[in-house]
């Protein structure tokens, strides 16, 4: 992703711009249309390609009226993918699973690797009130509008009070889940450093742990007000605790190897991370790590037991640069428009409700914590987005709870849909208002001149 | 083996491959053409140890068609400058010219025992003498650039090795772009051979423009990746769906921007370095895709064709040492120096295979392993003798140090 401020783009440039975007979309499409069908997976070649120019011009266009290059690179993706023009198609929009591993991991490294011990401590006590007022207060009350609005919920009729209130409070958990990838992909673009932009970071990957945690809790809750036979079973905490500790040995044990990597040879970088990314995030799924948590541990140990921490960050803004565009832009391809039109309704209540007892949540939680100003009013924007995560969730619960489990995931894609393309731009539109966007012009330089001809 | 453990394994190829071009490495280090990363890949593969199987092996089709397509698109951005210096116009057109010529009589051999000798059909038997001729076309230039550097060389004659060298990728790709064309199966069956061949070209160039325009006035390096890459598997996807020619097409792609973008430099210089870790995996995919469990007359005619190439190649160099100043003299030993095959002809013949898979593609790509063996035993020792009667090697001074200020690339 590139850097946010740069030198003002002229009106030509801007032209170039739109006319490359029209030539790229021109290019698939016509391929498209001559060979429809495409037997082999080179097709996905293709796609990448596609995802990854469009997404960058749209979000080059976009910003001219002041919308986040994350909007730009879903916009590209949801206008390429599989419901709207159909130049991606379902099948290569799964091809494309890996490239999400490997962004994955790299928002959960650089994610880490930004928190750093000294900046935490100056932002724990809003933390610790932040986690618990928006975990508690937020999952309670939209499981609240959930049960109030449950008549219009199609997968929910026929389910009594007691299995009602099981199904709320498994929302409710949805509704505590936020974006690790949106907020760095905001940071990334923004460059922005501030108190906002610290306690979202440090919030939201905490959050990460806590909604793992609040899902096995609620499941486990849950299970008995659904099924008649169902019992409260510790065995899975037991499970979740094991996974955690595990996760977070083998992230120190990867940061620890990555720093030493870092400091006695520190090249070939790229190569390093995508190992990193492609081999170990199968690994860790194989011997049941959460990889998000162990590469979170592990660039928080790089940063903080290290001085490797800025060439870290450095190669993975860079590695990042092609990758998150692709990503985000897939992810825009994923997002399921039919589905959204069929449950728009319900959908924006629920989001709505969400956003606000998390700006609500947000105000309680940073009077308690005396936090500044600025955090004060700004330090909720970023907890509106939702993306993989949320569906993770909703994928678990779904095999939890077959009974209602589709229908509860179809209404969470399109809530997430919405949550994903709403966020971003209120997080960026608030570090903008709070003065933390970074805008220095980023290093550019005239070109190399040419060589003489030879004689 | 799953996909995985050989994935990773492929980075580490590229990791050692960009150790070798990094500056701690010493230049001239390993086998001219790469050719022990193609035995090592043939060892591995489905038809020695079967560590990586046929299916494990097709998987990776997109990596291999992603990896010549860069090839394709890094020979087109360095096609006209051997490092610093500007490759001279009659070098480029000789280059162009020896290719053609080994080529035809590479493709009038083949195609005579081919029809002769092999049950193959009429459609079979030319795509195959076509595309044997292309891949025997190729000179590489990293053989000479391993000599050159080793040895210290400087003069005319590597000179002209270099830039012969560099331009027969022009050639390669060209031809191979009408055999794609050609052959049943592309897209766009209404329009002719040559429209079709237009098209893959015309793919490359609008994008090459497209980049060119976008990279605007400043240099960003890291806007610049996206912009490159975006491209280049744009194109290279376009032209895959369409059957035609993807390497052709990215070459294209980049002799465009070579030639219009403000910023070839600086271009160069950022693609150029991506070349080995790109290559050392593709090579080593190709020996695991090298089937040598052909019918006999197709092993004859791998045999044959690769006769006719030192034949052609030999014949050239007289031919040069009669035309040209610096061959003068050392005409059969410079005739023997150009039959270094590496990863052009074998990025050549991958590309055939996903286009065309079958018993000619098979036979394709045992000729191109073939000639990359052959040539790096004849190739880097007849420079190198060409190099030392024409007085461009001091004999009794090998160059054990790189020169420093050596371009990464020849």
């Amino acid at each position: 992703m590139s850097g946010h401020g740069g030198p003002k783009k002229t009106i030509a440039t801007r032209a170039i711009q739109a006319a490359s975007l029209l030539v790229t979309f021109g290019v698939l499409y016509g391929v498209t249309r001559v060979t429809p069908e495409l037997e082999s997976h080179l097709g996905t070649v293709a796609a990448v390609g596609f995802l990854l120019l469009a997404g960058t011009l749209m979000s080059e266009l976009l910003e001219t009226i002041g919308l986040p290059h994350l909007s730009g690179y879903l916009l590209a993706g949801i206008i390429g993918g599989p419901h709207v023009l159909h130049l991606v198609d379902h099948h290569t929009v799964q091809e494309l699973s890996p490239v999400n591993t490997l962004a994955l991991s790299l928002i959960a490294l650089a994610g880490g690797a930004e928190l750093r011990l000294d900046t935490l401590r100056s932002v724990a006590r809003g933390l610790a009130w932040a986690t618990l007022i928006q975990s508690a207060f937020v999952l309670v009350c939209v499981a609240g509008v959930f049960l109030a609005i449950a008549s219009y919920i199609p997968f929910t009729h026929g389910l009594n009070s007691k299995a009602l209130i099981g199904v709320a409070l498994l929302w409710g958990v949805l509704a505590v889940s936020r974006s690790p990838s949106a907020c760095m992909g905001i940071l990334s673009q923004t460059r922005a450093k501030g108190p906002v932009a610290t306690f979202s970071l440090a919030f939201i990957m905490l959050s990460d742990v806590v909604v793992v945690i609040l899902l096995a809790t609620m499941i486990m809750l849950a299970r008995p007000l659904i099924t008649a036979s169902g019992g409260i079973s510790l065995e899975d905490f037991t499970v979740l605790g094991h996974e955690i500790l595990a996760s977070i040995a083998v992230g120190v044990t990867l940061g620890l190897g990555l720093a030493v990597y870092l400091r006695l040879v520190g090249r070939q970088l790229l190569l390093v991370l995508l190992a990193i990314g492609f081999g170990l995030s199968d690994t860790f799924s194989y011997i049941h790590v959460d990889s998000l948590l162990a590469f979170l541990s592990a660039g928080f140990v790089v940063t903080n037991l290290s001085d490797q921490g800025p060439k870290l960050l450095h190669s993975i803004e860079q590695t990042g640069s092609v990758v998150f565009v692709v990503f985000f832009a897939t992810a825009g391809a994923h997002l399921d428009i039919p589905l959204l039109r069929q449950l728009w309704p319900v959908a924006i209540a629920l989001c709505a409700s969400r956003a606000f007892f998390t700006v609500v949540a947000g105000r309680i939680s940073s009077r308690l914590a005396e936090d500044p100003a600025v955090l004060k009013r700004w330090g909720w924007s970023s907890l509106v987005s939702q993306a993989g995560l949320a569906l993770g969730l909703s994928v678990v619960i779904a095999k939890a709870f077959p009974s209602f489990g589709e229908g509860f995931r179809s209404l969470a894609i399109a809530a997430v849909a919405i949550n994903e393309m709403v966020g971003p731009i209120l997080f960026k539109f608030a570090l903008d208002r709070a003065g933390e966007t970074d805008r220095h012009e980023p290093e550019v330089r005239p070109s190399l001149p040419d060589a003489p001809a030879a004689p | 083996m799953n996909g995985i453990p050989f994935l990773l394994g492929l980075l580490v190829l590229a990791y050692l491959g960009s150790i070798l071009v990094g500056g701690r490495a010493i230049r001239g280090f390993g086998l001219a053409s790469g050719a022990e990363y193609l035995v090592l890949g043939f060892v591995l593969g489905p038809q020695v140890l079967s560590v990586v199987g046929r299916s494990l092996v097709d998987n990776f089709q997109p990596v291999v068609l992603v990896g010549v397509s860069w090839l394709g698109l890094v020979l087109g951005v360095s096609y006209l400058r051997v490092g610093e210096r500007r490759v001279p116009l009659p070098h480029i057109v000789l280059g162009v010219a020896l290719s053609a010529l080994v080529s035809a009589c590479v493709t009038a051999t083949v195609y005579f025992g081919a029809s002769q000798f092999s049950p193959l059909p009429r459609t079979e038997v030319i795509a195959l003498a076509a595309t044997a001729g292309i891949v025997c076309s190729e000179t590489t230039r990293h053989s000479v650039r391993w000599v050159v550097e080793r040895y210290g060389a400087k003069g005319p004659l590597a000179d002209l090795a270099a830039d012969t060298a560099r331009a027969s990728a022009l050639f390669s790709l060209l031809a191979l772009a009408v055999v794609s064309a050609w052959l049943p199966g592309a897209a766009l069956p209404a329009i002719s051979v040559l429209e079709r061949v237009l098209v893959s070209l015309g793919l490359g160039v609008v994008l090459g423009f497209t980049a060119a325009l976008l990279l605007g006035r400043e240099f960003r390096r890291d806007e610049s990746w996206g912009i490159l890459l975006g491209t280049s598997l744009l194109g290279t996807g376009a032209a895959a769906r369409l059957n035609l020619s993807p390497i052709s097409a990215t070459f294209a792609m980049g002799l465009t921007l070579a030639l219009v973008s403000r910023h070839r430099i600086d271009i160069k210089a950022m693609v150029t370095p991506t070349e080995k870790p790109v290559l050392l995996p593709v090579v080593l995919l190709a020996g695991a895709y090298v089937n040598v469990k052909l019918p006999i007359p197709l092993l004859v005619l791998v045999a044959v064709a690769l006769v006719s190439k030192i034949v052609a190649r030999v014949a050239c160099g007289g031919l040069l040492s009669i035309t040209a100043k610096p061959v003068r003299g050392v005409g059969l030993e410079f005739g023997g120096s150009m039959l270094s095959a590496g990863a052009l002809g074998l990025a050549v013949a991958l590309a055939f295979g996903l286009r065309h898979p079958g018993v000619v593609a098979d036979t394709v790509l045992l000729l191109a392993a073939v000639s990359v063996l052959v040539g790096e035993w004849l190739g880097p020792a007849s420079l190198r003798r060409a190099l030392s009667r024409a007085g461009e090697i001091k004999p009794e001074t090998p160059a054990s140090e790189p020169q420093p200020t050596l371009p990464s690339e020849a």
